[in-house]
């Protein structure tokens, strides 16, 4: 095959809008979105919890999300699968090999990186309202609030930072996903399938389509620090 | 309230307070009571404490020994040399430190401090003289019993000293206990009615102002106003 033959095919297949490889793209993306979403929800808190408050077992968690940071997709994936499977604890949810179960590997997977980052953006708001807190004498609820509130340019970018880690993630999706047509299969398990089939056209497709939406990630990114930091809002 | 009435009961009362880190004793067995209605004046070297008295008495650190007593949270407020600024706008940031109030009172309070301007702009773009004055509008429009103001005019400009030297007259008129540090003896001369002189960590005299400013009793004391 010629070598620029996959780059042809890639942009005469996004060019026609090819309805398969535009269902796969909006299952990639609704399931990111989701786990991005169920993710900052417990790891917002969980993060604000960490920062502000001492109790025990607090190390343990930040010790333990730390852990899990550098865990490896596979191992996640192999985990969920054993849960969701039907002699799992979590199998009579049926949702083995659905967009729900990578929707779940993808949330256990970015959740350490929304506690860890908002974590670190709570705990310098923190440490540097302190003495505004105390002296106002605002409540434990109200301190969270005015976090997260002061955050809240940073936590758009923590945001942008777990949908970039989640919607490049192939190992755990694809033990969980199975990679079902019309089902389960997302842009990085195609690109893996295609690929190993010789139907370079539709990976590059994809890998183009990845690629433009880190770089879009990473210029909202890069945009929205330069924006706030010059309106003193960055943290 | 007569002059007599208000300067006779105790607002604040610290009894044998001292505070330590792991190898030195920053507050030194402090006692003293601040007479309600009064502006007292914290003096001392750079790193005798002044600072660290104004936060155990308005209770930002616990000391490990001693009794603090003063007025319930909400009817104390204290201004920062280096204000906490919130990311917010500069009226945002009003109505945190001193909420409900309505618009056209915010916007008066503003006004008062020639910020009009600035009511949207983010607190942290404003100058250090600016968020000074917002800070202090902002502790003074809750009407509390007893203010502490750690330097408040340092590195400030003779327009926003003139505005915050009034605005402490003004209050202090209204009846609101002050707390001050200051270095600077034209001020405290100006200003206050009681003065504390600190030195290690410990109180080395009281008096009021014009006593301690024409006669200090310390060689400590003469020594520091030989300098400023």
């Amino acid at each position: 095959m010629e070598f620029l033959t996959p780059f042809k095919i890639a942009f005469s297949l996004l060019l026609a809008a090819d309805p398969e490889l535009m269902g796969i793209i909006r299952l990639s993306m609704l399931i990111s979105l989701s786990a991005v979403a169920c993710s900052l929800a417990i790891g917002l808190p969980v993060g604000a919890l960490l920062a502000s408050m001492k109790f025990p077992g607090r190390q343990a968690i930040i010790i333990l999300s730390n852990t899990l940071l550098s865990m490896p997709p596979v191992v996640v994936g192999l985990i969920i699968y054993i849960l969701v499977s039907q002699s799992g604890p979590l199998g009579w949810t049926n949702i083995l090999y659905t967009p729900y179960a990578m929707a779940l590997a993808q949330t256990v997977l970015v959740l350490p990186i929304s506690i860890a980052l908002s974590r670190q953006v709570f705990e310098t708001l923190n440490s540097e309202y302190d003495r505004l807190f105390i002296s106002l004498g605002i409540s434990r609820w109200q301190r969270i609030k005015t976090l997260v509130f002061d955050a809240r340019i940073a936590l758009v970018t923590i945001a942008l930072a777990c949908f970039g880690r989640a919607i490049s993630e192939v190992g755990a999706v694809i033990i969980v996903g199975g990679n079902i047509r019309h089902v389960s299969r997302v842009m990085t398990t195609t690109i893996a399938l295609e690929t190993s089939k010789g139907e370079l056209g539709i990976a590059m497709a994809l890998g183009i389509v990845l690629l433009s939406i880190a770089l879009l990630v990473n210029v909202a990114s890069q945009f929205i620090s330069a924006h706030f930091k010059k309106a003193g809002l960055d943290v | 309230m007569s002059d007599h009435a208000r300067h006779n009961t105790a607002i604040v009362t610290a009894t044998h307070v001292s505070f330590r880190t792991d190898n030195q004793t920053l507050l030194n067995d402090i006692s003293l009571h601040i007479d309600r209605g009064t502006i007292t004046m914290v003096l001392g070297h750079n790193g005798a404490g002044k600072t660290l008295l104004l936060s155990a008495l308005h209770g930002l650190i616990t000391p490990q020994t001693g009794k603090i007593s003063g007025p319930v949270r909400h009817k104390q407020k204290m201004v920062f040399q280096k204000p906490v600024l919130l990311r917010r706008s500069a009226r945002d940031y009003f109505n945190y430190l001193c909420p409900g109030l309505d618009d056209a009172t915010i916007e008066s309070w503003f006004e008062k401090a020639q910020l009009d301007s600035r009511l949207s702009t983010p607190a942290r773009q404003l100058s250090g003289g600016e968020s000074q004055k917002l800070a202090l509008i902002g502790a003074l429009a809750s009407q509390p019993d007893l203010l502490f103001l750690d330097e408040p005019t340092a590195h400030l400009d003779f327009e926003s000293i003139r505005f915050i030297e009034t605005q402490i007259t003004d209050a202090h008129k209204s009846g609101m206990t002050i707390v001050m540090t200051s270095h600077n003896r034209a001020q405290a001369e100006r200003l206050s009615e009681q003065i504390i002189f600190m030195e290690n960590g410990k109180i080395v005299e009281t008096a009021d102002a014009k006593t301690f400013f024409s006669a200090p009793k310390t060689d400590a004391a003469k020594i520091y106003l030989n300098h400023y």
